[in-house]
């Protein structure tokens, strides 16, 4: 899988180039700012992005730009964006362009390799992968209709928000597939929400909901 | 010169009547908890005549105890005067067209006391009257108004030598407050970073060292090591980022005030609107306290309140910034009892800053806060 990479500070760009090549990704460029990013994309056409937010010149949130800049020339382009702290306003500008493909991370969970090469696998696909804290931002805000679930339907809910398959969440939780399937169908019940069948398209009403 | 004789007649005759309250309340005013608002608010009518701002909430001077008789005698004598003025002017308007209504044993009198008989002595008389008295009410009454403030902000107003003075006292208490809660932040971000990061960095390093150690014979023990190093960077990461978010939050460097606000008002459990207006440069430290007051108000709503709806405001006038954070809740926030209030108002006070708060059981609740960017 080719992997384009936008991220400024070097030791953080080798880094993650050394776990990526070891887990049988291609880096077929790094980028140190915006402009030369959206170039590399243009050139190298690849399966998935890496965007750090802060980047040259004003290190604000010129990744975020960036990231959706490259999404508008080139629709379907997966990119999983890492940051150092998380805001789920800039979760929700990113899931506002079109919601598929796309990963908002604490650059922290780049250091839990197995879930983060899975989160950036999910991200090429097409799916979503976004940081546990911006999930419990967006619960954190919806207090009232969710004070109707239990904890482990919130659990459900947050992971389901996360953009984990049932197959995971079952894992994760070390519940049963059945046992998943029939937690969702009350959460979707609960909040009034039609039910959809599991994969991507489900996640995104479970987004459609947090973000209302 | 219409306008000014008017609002010269209202502030005369307000004048009459908060003479008259004067010297009835005379025992009562010499309370200064009563005299100072009292005084306040003769300042504030006052510079509105004189065309200049009072600043509100300064302490009684000495000369409020010659201003009181002072007030009555001269009170009273400027606001009858106005009230002669005005009901002549007034009377002779409405008499001079109708003088022949009146009963012929007793006729209508115009100019003091002449009688009226004819139309040609009543448009003379009439038009003469009301001439002079508009005179003495558009030209006159100005004058005297403008006179009676000023002498009214010379007696309750501090003079600026006194201003200055309270100025100084009150930047000396704020500056030697800015540079305690300066010096008490460093020490608390010194303690976080040297007793959590910096420890666990050294603990890191050390299971590293130790693990390299032992690479060639005891495959097991490095495998802790490792495990054991990566989730102290892991806390470590953790802790460095609720470091850095109380220092600055990184949302403002990224999206200024505004965008910080909406960030803030997006989280908070509740319905919150922002309303931010053209805000210009705000130095750093001013917009870090706007942000922590937004984000402590909207959790002691959220908390405490009840509120279905809050709304933050943030608006520049001149260089001040205030923030309006205001809710529909059950009211009766106390500062005492702990609700971050007090916190809000420390960080507050030591950028010069004032912060108001106005929670009557049954609610709303507003609090202000207002930072100078100068």
């Amino acid at each position: 899988m080719r992997v384009v990479i936008a991220e400024d500070n070097v030791l953080l760009s080798s880094g993650l180039e050394l776990l990526l090549a070891r887990r049988g990704f291609e880096v077929v460029a790094t980028a140190t700012d915006a402009d030369a990013f959206l170039a590399a994309v243009g050139e190298h056409r690849p399966d998935v992005t890496i965007v750090d937010v802060r980047l040259p010149p004003s290190f604000r949130d010129e990744g975020i730009r960036a990231a959706l800049r490259a999404r508008r020339d080139h629709p379907g382009l997966p990119v999983l964006v890492l940051s150092q702290y998380v805001e789920h306003e800039y979760a929700s500008e990113l899931l506002a362009s079109a919601p598929t493909g796309v990963g908002y991370l604490l650059k922290d969970r780049v250091s839990r390799v197995d879930e983060f090469v899975d989160a950036l696998r999910r991200v090429a696909a097409g799916g979503t992968a976004l940081d546990p804290e911006v999930v419990a931002q967006l619960l954190n805000r919806r207090s009232d209709p969710l004070a109707t679930l239990t904890r482990r339907e919130r659990e459900l809910l947050a992971l389901m928000a996360q953009g984990h398959d049932n197959a995971t969440i079952a894992a994760r939780l070390f519940i049963t597939d059945n046992a998943v399937h029939k937690h969702i169908s009350n959460i979707f019940a609960k909040l009034g929400l039609a039910a959809t069948d599991s994969g991507h398209r489900r996640v995104l009403a479970v987004l459609a909901y947090l973000r209302a | 010169m219409l306008k000014r004789g008017v609002r010269a007649t209202g502030y005369l005759l307000g004048t009459l009547g908060t003479a008259a309250v004067t010297l009835v309340g005379l025992p009562l005013l010499c309370v200064p908890a009563v005299g100072r608002p009292w005084a306040g608010r003769h300042r504030r009518w006052a510079g509105r005549i004189r065309g200049v701002t009072v600043p509100p909430g300064q302490p009684l001077r000495r000369w409020y105890w010659v201003w009181l008789p002072a007030h009555v005698v001269a009170g009273l004598a400027a606001g009858l005067l106005t009230v002669l003025a005005v009901g002549n002017l007034l009377t002779a308007m409405v008499v001079t067209p109708l003088w022949w209504a009146f009963p012929a044993d007793e006729p209508a009198k115009l100019f003091f006391d002449v009688p009226v008989r004819d139309w040609g002595t009543a448009l003379a008389l009439g038009a003469a009257e009301i001439v002079v008295l508009s005179a003495v009410v558009f030209l006159l009454l100005p004058l005297l108004a403008d006179g009676y403030a000023r002498a009214t902000l010379a007696l309750l107003a501090p003079s600026p030598a006194e201003r200055l003075a309270d100025r100084v006292e009150v930047l000396t208490r704020t500056r030697a407050d800015v540079l305690e809660a300066h010096s008490a932040e460093l020490r608390r971000i010194e303690r976080d970073l040297h007793d959590g990061t910096q420890a666990r960095l050294v603990a890191i390093a050390m299971r590293l060292a130790v693990a390299r150690d032992a690479l060639p014979d005891d495959p097991a023990l490095v495998d802790r090591l490792l495990r054991e190093a990566h989730e102290s960077t892991e806390e470590a990461m953790t802790e460095l980022r609720d470091v850095i978010r109380t220092m600055y939050p990184p949302i403002l460097a990224d999206r200024g005030l505004a965008g910080a606000l909406r960030t803030v008002a997006a989280r908070s459990g509740i319905r919150t609107d922002v309303e931010v207006g053209e805000l210009g440069k705000v130095p750093a430290a001013v917009e870090a306290v706007a942000y922590f007051a937004a984000a402590e108000a909207l959790t002691n709503v959220t908390k405490h309140s009840r509120a279905d709806a809050a709304v933050v405001r943030a608006h520049r006038h001149g260089d001040q910034l205030s923030i309006v954070i205001r809710d529909d809740g059950a009211g009766g926030a106390d500062e005492a009892a702990g609700s971050g209030l007090a916190g809000i108002r420390r960080r507050a006070e030591a950028l010069d800053g004032v912060v108001t708060v106005s929670s009557p059981p049954g609610g709303p609740t507003t609090l202000t806060v207002e930072l100078p960017c100068g």
